[in-house]
């Protein structure tokens, strides 16, 4: 394959590389807070 | 040939983003569709490991940094898709980001750094005759020595006819997603 003459050189360093990431945390449920108890109706004495 | 003082005349520029060009690789599988590797269509070159950066390397001498003004080395890539009808037994094509040192030519870039964006499996002889206007592959034939070979429904009966049988046919849809899968890209939607 024929790319041609060439024309430039550019030197390039990325911020981030154009990789992924090789490994992503596993997904770890949030443990749900436990529900409020319910109010108590106040008793008349 | 490009002449020395041609070469003096080179302009130099830095930058911070990859540049992102196209590209085709040849496939390579076991029969089941796994430990796929993407290979460059040419020579025996060093495959495309998943998760990894290709690293360019020059096989003429190891006396300079690949790519090399005065050679062909490095991992190349095209400006646009037409070029890339002429390589030979492609099965995927794909956007690849290149970065490090990068030569920019008339009709694409050599790089010393690569990893592929967006892939996905072509038919090599509808891509052949027809470019961007051609069907995706319905199945992938897997052949002795783990070529995998991405082909259509007419293309596949076409190779049959003349010999070209696959020891066996995997689905195009899975193969592409286990491709996708295995090198962490996207599918390539549109082009």
């Amino acid at each position: 394959m024929d790319i041609g003459r060439p024309q430039r050189i550019i030197e390039i360093e990325p911020v981030s590389l154009p990789l992924p990431s090789p490994d992503l945390p596993a997904y770890e449920p949030a443990t749900e807070p436990a529900p409020d108890p319910s109010p108590v109706e106040p008793v008349d004495p | 040939m490009t002449t020395a003082s041609a070469l003096r005349d080179i302009e130099a520029t830095t930058g911070i983003e990859p540049i992102v060009a196209w590209r085709t690789w040849a496939l390579t599988g076991h029969r089941d569709g796994s430990n796929l590797l993407l290979r460059p269509v040419a020579g025996r070159s060093r495959p495309w490991r998943p998760m990894q950066v290709a690293e360019a390397g020059c096989k003429h001498t190891r006396l300079h940094a690949s790519p090399s003004l005065g050679c062909t080395c490095g991992l190349h890539g095209t400006h646009g898709i037409d070029l890339l009808r002429r390589t030979r037994c492609p099965a995927v094509l794909g956007r690849v980001a290149l970065w490090g040192r990068v030569i920019e030519h008339d009709h694409g870039y050599r790089a010393q750094y690569a990893y592929p964006q967006l892939v996905t499996l072509i038919c090599q002889f509808c891509f052949w005759q027809w470019g961007s206007h051609g069907a995706g592959p319905d199945v992938v034939g897997w052949f002795p020595r783990d070529g995998l070979v991405p082909l259509c429904w007419s293309h596949l009966e076409l190779a049959q006819r003349y010999g070209m049988e696959p020891r066996r046919l995997l689905s195009a849809d899975e193969v592409g997603l286990a491709l996708r899968e295995t090198y962490a890209v996207d599918q390539l939607a549109r082009w």
